[in-house]
């Protein structure tokens, strides 16, 4: 502050308590041993009763022309005092945490404790997935395992994905590097299970897939299951009949399934499964439509075909002795029907109030 | 794929299936109707009018009267604001009172405006769903009807029913009408023959191949390029049964010529490209040369974008440089304009992946590079050619240029070389061996030529045939494509469903079970299931300590997503913020999923993933008729200890972290590893409070993370113990000790102490406070003593507990509690 011109008495007296607060504010802060007596000491400073304001009031008294000069000194001070509190509360801090952490290690040879509860609750989408299983082990299907994050080969091009053709678009991929992939579909199961076993075969593919979508119907990582058996004679009519078994023990006796031509490049035929709408479905059976149903009463559940004999060579299986079918539903879309979840990032939240539903 | 119900009539004179009828049968088929929209609905109530006269409104300004002749003598004065009312004589359309207009839900009732009654409105094409176009009333061209005819019926495209279809990638086919008609007249067993091209009006005496030279360099990826020409074209407006054909389907009138190429591939699938010949250079003799770009090269599009090209785009040069981006979008230089005299026509087959991978190269994704990336028909470039040309003739008041010009390889022709077919080997009986479905050789058979294919058998007692699948089936290669095309078009609902009889087979690998099991256990003991993305940030992963990212995204969806977690922690503690963030301070959850670790095989491309359960418990204990107590360390020791425990079917044993061993992302004061059998399988306690912080997770979280993979062979199977047959005497002993003593120490001398009379050994309570001095904590324990051979007397017992008192004394100092 310029000290060049004469200063009025108030002035003097202002400027003198502000040399003083600033030389001895620091000291009082690194005294106060923990947070709350820290803060209580920087009320004392700053707070609406505190030193400063008190000092603040004797502004009045001096002359207008000076009021600027002082207004600039104490706004100064102020800030010098806020980054020296926060400079005591973070050493505080480091200082309690470094207590913390050092303080004598609990003693865990003592009992562990099993609190009681009622029981947890288990994901819609493993609710799902179990009783899918469960449905295909009772009609002598195996699970088959294998791995999330695959080759190219696996996922694409051994199932007959043309390089370079827009079927790929259908699933828009997950890459690594080195022609490595997270797997868009629990069909590089098949390839796996064909070329490493024998035929015949009856598999199912639970697991975790992943496409490029993030909307209220997709979600960049889904489930699905695959199953799929391969056996001499085996026909489009084995499959419907396993879906018509599927259909009846999953959305319940009755269920009717019908096949609607479609394509996915591994099987030929392929065709995508309806199944009588469940949520229109009237005591005598008939089905109005509704809105979840899109008023057909009827809805898509999966897509499914015989297997592509290009893909039964690509695996080392003469398509001329053996020949199979596959089908491959997504979890989700079964349990937001099921459940009545509106969107699918529900699904992905984990919020307690959300698991406690099921 | 939008489709026209009114062209496909046209296209086949014997359809007399209605549109929903069409629409299930293709969906039945395979080439799904996912929505059918009325064009022009109200059209068929509107009348062609003429103008009679045109007066000012008497009050409002901005508004005129007109006066229309409806027809039969009848004439009727409207309110029309519009500004382009043409002079008396001009053609309009009126709605009269009555006509609904569901393009803007309006009923037209009379209305005052201004004091006169209005029994009608002049519409404009946005009032008629025609198209967006609001900027005044439709002005029909003169003589286009007498005055009262129906508009729909003067202007018959302004009607239509128009089905979107979501073709899948494999029938490029039904990207055309003609193939889709024949698709439908395949369905419904009626005949099909291709459209006639239409008459050439006038034809030049000019040879086409003289307009310009045709060099085709690549001819891999461009094995068939057609050209044909027109000259003294006048650009204009096209007809209105153009116009609406067009616009019904989704696409904006331009001018004629450029409507042309337009219709004709919605006509036949193939797209088609129009240059200004006069545009091409040089000026004196203009030239077309297909060839790769240059790496560096550039373009600008006819969208204005200028784009930069690498060497696998391939493009159409004149002799300067590049006009288009094959099969993709033309360039602005040679575009069609107003002044365009001279026109040559391309159409031409490019190899579809090359296609494809310039419209995914420059993100762009075109009518055309739809169509070609999906592979049009190579056969029918000459008809296309024609068709264009002599609707230019017709439309554009041209003459032809005399010939095509097909470049294919290295001959050059006016009459193309017919693509080559494939040859498939069909065995009738294959239609039942796949699909279960008896369909006779002969259905088959004229299945497969209703949908184009020909069909040779060579000897009539044998079940072999040569079926040559047309060109504008790319998908057809194999026998069970043919069983394919059967089936489909027999119907699917003719297969019967039957059970197979199944030869179980056995589980490969076994996770699905491992994980359902400890998903079961983990819920039997009070916490819930979490399914969490695989997905996490390496940041996330290094705040853990976890080991670094073994694999990481090329095109994430966003950072926080762009590498597969090595701990399933990260989704856990994502539930746990979220849920806090929700007000939700109680969280219980596990998962079980796998983590993805650096491959042991380092050459190895696949990650090493490895099953694992983890949870992470926060807030307050779950208790009975109790004020709420939050979670402590020995809560995350129930609960780990008891998950591995029933996974393992062995023993648990819990060993505390040392300082230096301490896993980063626990603290250090209550780190601790789970081992079954010696091996270290997991470790639990309270997070680092420096990770809770970094992660913003407002407070304590106790978490456990253990692999599943060893128990893949399930539980171990319990051994029978023989059940004790004599009784048991019991002894407490209570102990002060230091604070610094651990009570396991002290609970193993009393073990060892009570010698082999003593069967266990159980804390059961611990006290601080009170009497027991400070710094000392009172450690209660019960000791069963028994023998398996006889009933002990209470003198055997009370010298071995005596023992116990006196060890802990000496070993820890202890002194008995009153
Ligand atoms: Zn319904």
């Amino acid at each position: 502050m310029a000290q060049n011109e004469a200063l009025s008495d108030a002035a003097v007296s202002i400027d003198r308590a502000l040399t003083k607060l600033r030389e001895g504010f620091m000291e009082r802060f690194r005294a106060a041993g923990t947070e709350q007596a820290l803060r209580e000491e920087y009320a004392k400073v700053l707070g609406k009763k505190g030193e400063l304001t008190a000092i603040l009031k004797e502004l009045g008294k001096t002359p207008a022309s000076e009021r600027k000069a002082i207004g600039e000194r104490v706004n100064a001070l102020k800030q010098e005092v806020e980054r020296g509190f926060e400079q005591c509360l973070s050493d505080l801090r480091k200082k309690e945490r470094l207590a913390e952490l050092e303080a004598p290690p609990f003693d865990l040879t003592l009992p562990g404790r099993l609190p009681v509860s009622d029981g947890g609750h288990r994901h819609p989408i493993s609710r799902v997935r179990e009783d899918v299983v469960s449905v295909f082990r009772q009609l002598g299907f195996a699970v088959f395992d294998g791995p999330e994050v695959d080759h190219e080969e696996n996922n694409f091009g051994l199932l007959g994905y043309p390089p370079d053709h827009p079927a790929t678009d259908m699933q828009d991929t997950f890459w690594t590097d080195k022609k490595v992939l997270l797997r868009s579909h629990t069909s590089n199961i098949q390839i796996r299970a064909m070329k490493s076993v024998k035929p015949p075969m009856a598999f199912i593919a639970p697991g975790t897939v992943y496409r490029r979508d993030d909307d209220a119907t997709h979600s960049p990582m889904f489930h699905q299951i695959e199953a799929f058996l391969v056996d001499r004679n085996v026909t489009l009519a084995h499959l419907k009949g396993v879906l018509a078994e599927f259909a009846e023990r999953i959305y319940g006796p009755g269920t009717p399934v019908r096949l609607r031509p479609s394509y996915f490049p591994f099987v030929e035929p392929g065709a995508e499964v309806d199944v009588g709408c469940v949520f229109c479905k009237k005591p005598d059976g008939t089905r109005p439509g509704c809105s979840l149903c899109k008023h057909t009463g009827w809805i898509e559940i999966l897509g499914c075909g015989m297997i592509h004999p290009v893909v039964l060579e690509n695996c080392g299986i003469d398509p001329e002795e053996w020949s199979g079918f596959a089908l491959g539903m997504g979890l989700e879309r079964i349990a937001l029907l099921r459940y009545g979840i509106p969107n699918i990032k529900l699904l992905f939240e984990n919020d307690p109030r959300f698991l406690a539903q099921f | 794929m939008k489709a026209s119900y009114r062209w496909l009539k046209e296209l086949l004179p014997a359809l007399n299936a209605s549109a929903a009828e069409v629409a299930a049968r293709f969906t039945h088929a395979g080439l799904e109707v996912e929505g059918t929209t009325e064009y022009g609905a109200g059209t068929e109530s509107c009348l062609v009018v003429r103008v009679t006269g045109v007066r000012q409104h008497p009050t409002k300004s901005g508004l005129r009267l007109v006066t229309v002749d409806r027809g039969g003598g009848q004439t009727q004065e409207v309110v029309c604001g519009a500004p382009n009312v043409p002079d008396p004589g001009g053609l309009v359309v009126l709605a009269p009172l009555g006509t609904h207009l569901p393009a803007k839900n309006l009923t037209i009732a009379p209305r005052n405006i201004g004091g006169v009654t209005s029994e009608g409105m002049l519409c404009s094409e946005s009032e008629l769903g025609l198209s967006d176009d609001h900027g005044g009333i439709i002005v029909l061209p003169m003589g286009t009807a007498e005055p009262g005819t129906p508009l729909s019926q003067a202007v018959p495209n302004v009607r239509d029913t128009i089905f979107e279809i979501g073709l899948t990638p494999n029938r490029p086919d039904g990207l055309g009408h003609v193939g889709l008609a024949r698709e439908l007249a395949a369905l419904l067993d009626i005949p099909f023959a291709l459209p006639a091209t239409g008459e050439i009006a006038k034809t030049a005496d000019i040879e086409t191949k003289s307009l310009c030279s045709i060099i085709v360099e690549d001819a891999e990826r461009c094995p068939h390029y057609g050209a044909a020409g027109a000259v003294d074209v006048t650009i204009g407006p096209s007809p209105l049964w153009l116009k609406y054909r067009l616009q019904a389907l989704g696409v904006r009138s331009i001018s004629n010529v450029v409507d042309i190429t337009n219709i004709v591939m919605l006509e036949y699938g193939h797209p088609m490209h129009a240059f200004d010949l006069d545009l091409l250079r040089p000026a004196n003799a203009p030239r077309i040369l297909v060839r790769r770009a240059k790496e560096g090269e550039t373009i600008v599009t006819l969208d204005g974008v200028t784009r930069t090209l690498v060497a696998d785009d391939l493009l159409i040069c004149d002799g300067e440089g590049p006009v288009a981006l094959a099969g993709v979008m033309g360039g602005e230089s040679s575009e069609i304009r107003s002044t365009t005299k001279r026109v040559l026509f391309e159409c031409a087959w490019f190899d579809p992946r090359g296609v494809r991978r310039t419209a995914r190269r420059h993100a762009m994704h075109t009518e055309s590079s739809h169509r070609f990336e999906r592979g049009v028909d190579p056969g029918d470039v000459a008809r296309v050619l024609d068709r264009a040309v002599a609707l230019t003739t017709t439309l554009a008041g041209g003459a032809a240029t005399r010939g095509r010009v097909h470049v294919q390889g290295t001959r050059v022709a006016a009459e193309p070389e017919p693509p080559a077919r494939k040859k498939v080997r069909f065995r009738g009986r294959r239609v039942h061996d796949l699909t279960g479905v008896d369909v006779p050789f002969a259905e088959s058979a004229a299945i497969l030529k209703r949908l184009g294919c020909e069909i040779v058998t060579p000897d009539a007692s044998k079940d072999e045939h040569e079926v040559l699948v047309p060109t504008h089936r790319p998908d057809i290669g194999r026998e069970a494509d043919l069983v394919e095309e059967v089936i489909r078009v027999h119907g699917m609902d003719s297969v019967p469903a039957e059970l197979p009889r199944i030869r179980a087979s056995r589980d490969v690998g076994g996770r699905e079970e491992l994980a359902r099991r400890a998903k079961e256990i983990c819920a039997s003991v009070g916490l819930s299931e979490a399914i969490t993305f695989s997905f996490t940030s390496g940041r996330v992963l290094e705040v853990l300590g976890a080991p670094p990212p073994a694999v990481r995204l090329e095109n994430p969806m966003a950072e926080h997503q762009s590498v597969l977690r090595t701990t399933l922690l990260v989704g856990l503690l994502d539930a746990v913020k979220n849920a806090r963030r929700h007000g939700e301070r109680d969280v219980r959850e596990y998962t079980v999923g796998p983590v993805f670790l650096a491959p042991k095989d380092p050459n190895d491309p696949l990650p090493d993933e490895r099953l694992r359960v983890a949870f992470a418990i926060a807030g307050d204990r779950p208790a009975w008729l109790e004020k709420p107590k939050p979670f402590d360390v020995w809560d995350a020791k129930g609960y780990a200890t008891e998950i591995a425990r029933r996974i393992s079917g062995r023993p648990v044993e819990v060993v505390q972290a040392s300082r230096q061993e301490a896993p980063p992302h626990l603290h250090p004061r209550g780190a601790a590893f789970v081992h079954v059998g010696g091996e270290r399988v997991g470790a639990f306690g309270p997070l680092h409070p420096d990770v809770v912080d970094a992660l913003e997770l407002d407070g304590e979280v106790l978490v456990f993370e253990m692999e599943l993979d060893p128990f893949v062979g399930g539980a171990a199977t319990p051994k029978f113990t023989p059940i004790p047959r004599f009784p048991a005497s019991t002894r407490d002993i209570a102990l002060v000790v230091k604070d610094s003593v651990r009570a396991g120490d002290v609970e193993a001398a009393v073990r060892e102490a009570a010698g082999p009379l003593a069967e266990a050994v159980r804390l059961f309570d611990r006290f601080v406070g009170g009497q027991v001095p400070p710094g000392h904590t009172s450690l209660a324990f019960r000791v069963v003593y028994r023998s398996p051979e006889r009933t002990l007397t209470d003198a055997e017992v009370d010298a071995a507990h005596a023992n116990v008192v006196a060890v802990a004394q000496s070993k820890f100092g202890a002194t008995l509690r009153a």
